[in-house]
């Protein structure tokens, strides 16, 4: 248990840390208490607000929920692509394209299939899974076969796929029909029967695709901690040539590995769609994919370290759009994010640091 | 006169150096001998300012000096010819020999002075080497004398030569004892780090013995002291240090692996037979296919031609799966590389290999009482200490890491074991236990293959063996049927 | 059509120079043996403090300070990956993040704006009058100081890295780091020298794009030329006129894409717009699995170097 704790110790540091450099930073420029006032409303809007209650009753905390459910899913699953694909040693930088092209096809299989509803969204998104799978594996296989390392190639891959979708077929032939004179950026927009069912009617944004994200997270965790397959992958990442002697398919097993990463940054992707936007939008704002690799680290590759920070930075980041009211720009939270990653790549400092703390104590 | 005075080192919990003072005069050959982390190069690196030293001092000429960089050393005129050449592979050899201390004309690179000092240093040292020529695509005996070039471009009067003949073929060791006594004779003195015997007492004039960070012996002259004592000195006590010869290989034992005209990426129709009960042993200089046939043999290399026999039955092809099915051992040349996973715990390394069959697994899932088991079993079996099996396997010694390996590999009746450098970087008494293994499973059946490119390994412990050069057999020879020479030669390739 | 090739050859050697001194950058610094993927965020930073300095200050002071910025973010990296010894990608990449945050943060908190930055004064052009109506001829002028600074700025590097003391030793420390210490060379400091000039050069190749190609950072910028200008490294096989030369044909290519949209909108047709821009990474990823294996990268890329390690 102790051991478990230093272990999680640099991760928690690294976010406190940046919590409170953000906070001094505004305090500097505006003030303690507007910086106090805004770190409230920050959290007020990340996870509830229990002065509402009287006027909101349970949408007090539902609505924000919504919110911060909606942005922290996203944050699992390319989070959870990129930790699995650190598992078997690979820098999934890709998870961005993986998520770009599962969203495409989500959308097009939300608009265009004709299947019962429910259904419908099931095989949107398994297949917007495999796209992302099939994706990831490209680069995969340009590992195994050709030697090409994956930073560069999934860099490319990511380029290669947003010109591609948003840059020819999103505007181009996928384009949605024009309704009367409305022209629209974007695909048409997926049919009922294939959105993700909001969890609480209209109120919260709470959809299924939470419950997804948190069970991939725990279908994961159990796959990686107690399947042969499992064990696996974990030695291919350790040290392949011990791996290979000891019989594991490398080649497989990475490529395999690969098309899981991909599959889940598709899956953020068709989240994104059937959840949220149900339309590929004409463009896809957020890098959801790079913040994946921030979640994978401050999480240290762990299923469940990976929720945990896409849940508290979820939050934050439905919080920020109160902050513009406090006169401090939304993207407050992803700087204190960035801030955060920072520190815990400087890892090797902190554990220096507890070190000592720990023979000390 | 050079002087390390109460020189103590440690790396975390380790000691390496335990005070240790050692002197060393101009012209002297001195050879440092003591067994794998004893403390020779850790002494060395001290000298050469690679190491600071937690206790003690270095005096040049009376005077106290702090190296705190190669370069202060350097200054002081000491040179270094590491164990693991310290050459860029890219560059050629007039750049490598350059580095650190470049001749500038006009602030510039000036190439073609750098040049003619290689030249004239080559020509000082009776050296042959083209100063253009890259140095990745130079033989490892010239890239050697490479780095002696360096230490002499650098007015070096203190040439430390780090186990230096570990990667040469006894004519090349020769050609290189030859030389240094040559600039030992000019003037320069000359430290051997070595824990080979025959070539410390037949080039040092004075032999400084190391054990477990101590010094025994500062002051022995070979004329008057025996391979016996240094070993007893190095080891400490009165150890058996040889190895039983084996009940030999009965007539008409069966054949565990027949190789007819095998060619593979780095090996050349090579043909070889193993019995059961019968240890070959594989000489050969470093890079001569030795590693290729180890390949080959547990999987990880295919063939191209040539015909695979084990056990009777002809292959067309193995996986490294396949191998653990069919009962082939295998303990690599670098088991950290190979073998195990440092950031796995002792239980996990214990089942890697069998990870997915019982009692490691239960289907497809892993059986965590089972594994545990069995570990626990295997480590009072092998004697691998602490028994912790979750314990990250990092944190044990090398040699109970090797343990556990030899252990693991040998667990269950292995048909066929292939055994590569495998008492590398071990103590003596380590060695001792890990031939004795492998003698062991000799006895009980089974075929063994051991590479090693320490000859005197292959000569102590092989019923027979087999010369590779340049991927190709050349020479296979019973026990005691040929002589080092004669194997030297085979190992280049050169006929008599 | 001889217009046409003016203005191609016109606008390639616009838009070649922030990639040119970024992938020229890179070049260096992984020659050095440490992994750069944050130039995308040290190109943002000489983006932003270039195009905020020169309000206050002339443009060509702007821009050294871009190269600043752009050094100071490799300062960061530099800190991590050699003194720290964390994972170079890892570094590279949270440095992006913080960038990419950073720059929208700091452009609504000093310009409140959420698009772009007060215009400032461009940097001047070097005409030559009349000179620049020539076909041609004419297209080598009317260029601001950094077009040309970019020319010579990799055959400097190549130069440096052959004939320069301070060359040999990159070359040596990006392939052998414990021969570079064996002779003495503190590896740290070398490699640190390296990264520093890589987010120089950075710096300015963002500065470009904030003071010379417009008069304003936008909140996008670099919108991806770091990551291309990574890949015009690998594509140039990790050497300063490789690099440089990749980055130019990216340039071209982009360039040639402009120009026939507008003078033969049929082809546009046939090969969409997204398509021709996806064109120089996928060509990227066919030339990695081509030539295979590491394709010319040094030796010790990515690995720390820890002297005493046992």
């Amino acid at each position: 248990m102790k051991n478990r704790l230093l272990a999680i110790a640099p991760s928690v540091l690294a976010v406190a840390l940046a919590m409170l450099l953000g906070f001094v930073v505004v305090a500097l420029t505006k003030g303690v208490s507007e910086a106090a006032g805004a770190f409230a409303s920050m959290f007020a809007g990340a996870f509830g607000e229990p002065s509402r209650v009287d006027e909101l009753g349970v949408f007090a905390f539902l609505r924000p929920w919504g919110e911060s459910a909606t942005k922290a899913t996203l944050l699992t699953l390319t989070g959870l692509s990129v930790a699995v694909a650190f598992r078997v040693g690979l820098f999934n930088i890709g998870a961005q394209g993986q998520l770009v092209v599962g969203a495409l096809v989500a959308a097009l299989a939300g608009a265009h299939l004709a299947l019962p509803a429910g259904l419908h969204a099931v095989v949107a998104l398994g297949l917007a899974a495999v796209a992302g799978g099939a994706w990831a594996s490209l680069a995969a296989w340009l590992k195994v076969r050709r030697g090409v390392h994956e930073v560069i190639s999934t860099i490319m891959l990511n380029w290669v796929a947003l010109r591609l979708v948003e840059g020819w077929l999103v505007p181009g032939p996928a384009r949605a029909q024009v309704e009367g004179n409305n022209s629209i950026n974007g695909t048409d927009q997926v049919l009922p029967g294939a959105e993700l069912p909001n969890l609480f009617g209209e109120s919260s944004r709470l959809n299924a695709g939470f419950l997804l994200a948190v069970g991939v997270a725990l279908a994961l965790l159990f796959f990686l901690q107690r399947s042969v397959r499992g064990f696996e992958w974990k030695v291919a990442g350790l040290n392949p040539h011990a791996a290979k002697a000891a019989g594991v398919p490398l080649e497989r097993t990475v490529v395999q590995a690969m098309a899981v990463a991909g599959a889940c940054a598709g899956l953020a992707g068709a989240v994104l769609v059937l959840g949220t936007e149900h339309r590929y939008p004409g463009t896809i704002s957020a890098p959801w994919g790079f913040d994946g690799i921030a979640m994978a680290l401050l999480g240290q590759g762990h299923p469940l370290g990976v929720l945990a920070s896409a849940v508290w930075f979820g939050a934050l980041r439905a919080g920020g759009t109160r902050l513009q009211l406090a006169g401090i720009h939304k993207s407050f939270p992803e700087l204190i994010q960035g801030v955060a990653l920072v520190l815990v790549a400087a890892r090797a400092a902190w554990e220096r640091l507890l070190a000592r703390a720990v023979r000390r104590a | 006169m050079i002087a390390l005075e109460h020189i103590s080192k440690r790396f975390g919990s380790c000691v390496a150096l335990d005070d240790v003072s050692l002197t060393l005069s101009p012209g002297e050959r001195l050879a440092v001998v003591g067994e794998n982390g004893a403390g020779k190069s850790s002494l060395m690196n001290v000298l050469y300012g690679l190491y600071q030293p937690d206790v003690g001092q270095v005096r040049f000429g009376g005077e106290t000096v702090r190296l705190s960089s190669p370069k202060d050393a350097v200054r002081r005129g000491i040179g270094m010819v590491h164990q693991h050449f310290a050459l860029v592979p890219t560059l050629t050899v007039a750049e490598n020999v350059m580095l650190g201390h470049e001749p500038l004309r006009r602030g510039l690179l000036d190439a073609r002075a750098a040049r003619e000092e290689v030249v004239r240093a080559a020509k000082a040292a009776g050296f042959a080497l083209d100063p253009d020529a890259t140095v990745g695509g130079l033989t490892v005996g010239s890239q050697q004398k490479v780095e002696i070039l360096k230490a002499l471009a650098r007015g070096a009067k203190t040439l430390i030569l780090d186990e230096p003949t570990a990667v040469l073929t006894p004519q090349e060791a020769d050609e290189l004892f030859a030389s240094a006594r040559a600039l030992s004779e000019q003037g320069t003195s000359v430290v051997l780090i070595s824990h080979k015997l025959a070539e410390v007492l037949a080039f040092a004039t004075r032999i400084a013995v190391l054990r477990r960070g101590k010094l025994v012996r500062a002051d022995l002259e070979p004329a008057k002291t025996s391979p016996a004592e240094l070993a007893a000195l190095m080891v400490g006590e009165g150890v058996a240090l040889d190895v039983p010869t084996g009940s030999g290989v009965a007539a008409g034992a069966k054949e565990v692996l027949r190789l007819e005209r095998l060619e593979a990426k780095g090996l050349a129709r090579v043909s070889l037979t193993v019995r059961a009960g019968e240890v070959v042993g594989i000489a050969g200089v470093d890079g001569n296919g030795q590693r290729e046939l180890a390949e080959v043999l547990t999987g990880a290399r295919p063939w191209t031609a040539g015909t695979f026999t084990l056990l009777g039955q002809q292959r067309s092809a193995l996986t490294p799966a396949d191998c653990h099915a069919l009962g082939i051992a295998h303990v690599p040349e670098d088991r950290l590389r190979d073998a195990v996973v440092k950031d796995l715990t002792v239980e996990e390394n214990v089942a890697l290999g069998r990870h997915g069959a019982a009692p490691n697994a239960r289907g497809p899932w892993v059986d965590v009482a089972g594994r545990h088991a069995n570990a626990v079993t295997l480590m009072e079996a092998s004697d691998v200490r602490p028994r912790e099996p979750l314990l990250r396997l990092g944190e044990l010694s090398g040699g109970n890491q090797q343990k556990l390996v030899v252990g693991r590999e040998l667990q269950g009746t292995p048909t066929l074991v292939v055994a590569v450098q495998p008492t590398r970087g071990l103590d003596l008494l380590a060695v001792a236990e890990v031939r004795r293994r492998l003698r062991q499973v000799a006895d009980a059946g089974a075929g063994v293959l051991v590479v090693s490119l320490d000859l005197d390994e292959v000569r102590a412990l092989a019923d027979t063996i087999v010369v590779l050069a340049h991927g190709r057999v050349t020479g296979t020879f019973a026990r005691g049927e040929a002589d080092e020479r004669e194997l030297g030669r085979r190992m280049l390739a050169v006929s008599a | 059509m001889l217009e046409f090739f003016h203005t191609l050859l016109f606008s390639t050697l616009e838009a070649a120079p922030p990639l040119v001194f970024a992938a020229v950058g890179a070049s260096l610094c992984e020659r050095a043996g440490v992994v750069n993927v944050g130039v995308e965020g040290m190109m943002r930073a000489g983006a932003f403090a270039a195009a905020a300095a020169a309000l206050v200050m002339p443009t060509p002071l702007g821009v050294v300070v871009g190269a600043l910025a752009g050094a100071s973010l490799a300062a960061v990296h530099g800190l991590l990956c050699i003194r720290l010894r964390s994972d170079q990608v890892v570094s590279g990449m949270a440095l992006n993040l913080v960038m990419l945050a950073l720059g929208t943060f700091l452009l609504e908190a000093v310009f409140h704006s959420s698009s772009g930055s007060t215009p400032i004064t461009q940097l001047s052009r070097l005409s030559l009058g009349s000179i620049d109506a020539v076909p041609l001829l004419g297209a080598l002028f009317n260029h601001s100081a950094l077009t040309y600074l970019a020319v010579l700025a990799p055959l400097l590097a190549h130069w440096a890295l052959k004939h320069t003391r301070w060359g040999l030793r990159v070359r040596a420390v990006g392939e052998q780091p414990q021969a570079v210490a064996a002779v003495g060379i503190p590896v740290g400091t070398l490699r640190f020298s390296a990264v520093l000039l890589s987010g120089a050069l950075a710096g300015v190749g963002g500065a470009v794009l904030s003071t010379a190609t417009l008069d304003h950072f936008e909140h996008h910028m670099p919108s991806g030329l770091g990551f291309m200008a990574v890949a015009a490294m690998v594509f140039g096989r990790w050497t300063p006129l490789g690099a440089a030369g990749a980055a130019t044909f990216f340039a071209l290519a982009d360039s040639l894409r402009i120009g026939l949209a507008s003078s033969a909108p049929s082809l546009a047709q046939l090969v969409p717009g997204g398509v021709q821009l996806a064109l120089p990474y996928a060509l990227t990823l066919l030339v990695l699995a081509v030539q295979g294996q590491r394709g010319g990268a040094p030796a010790a890329l990515g690995q720390s170097f820890d002297l005493e390690r046992r």
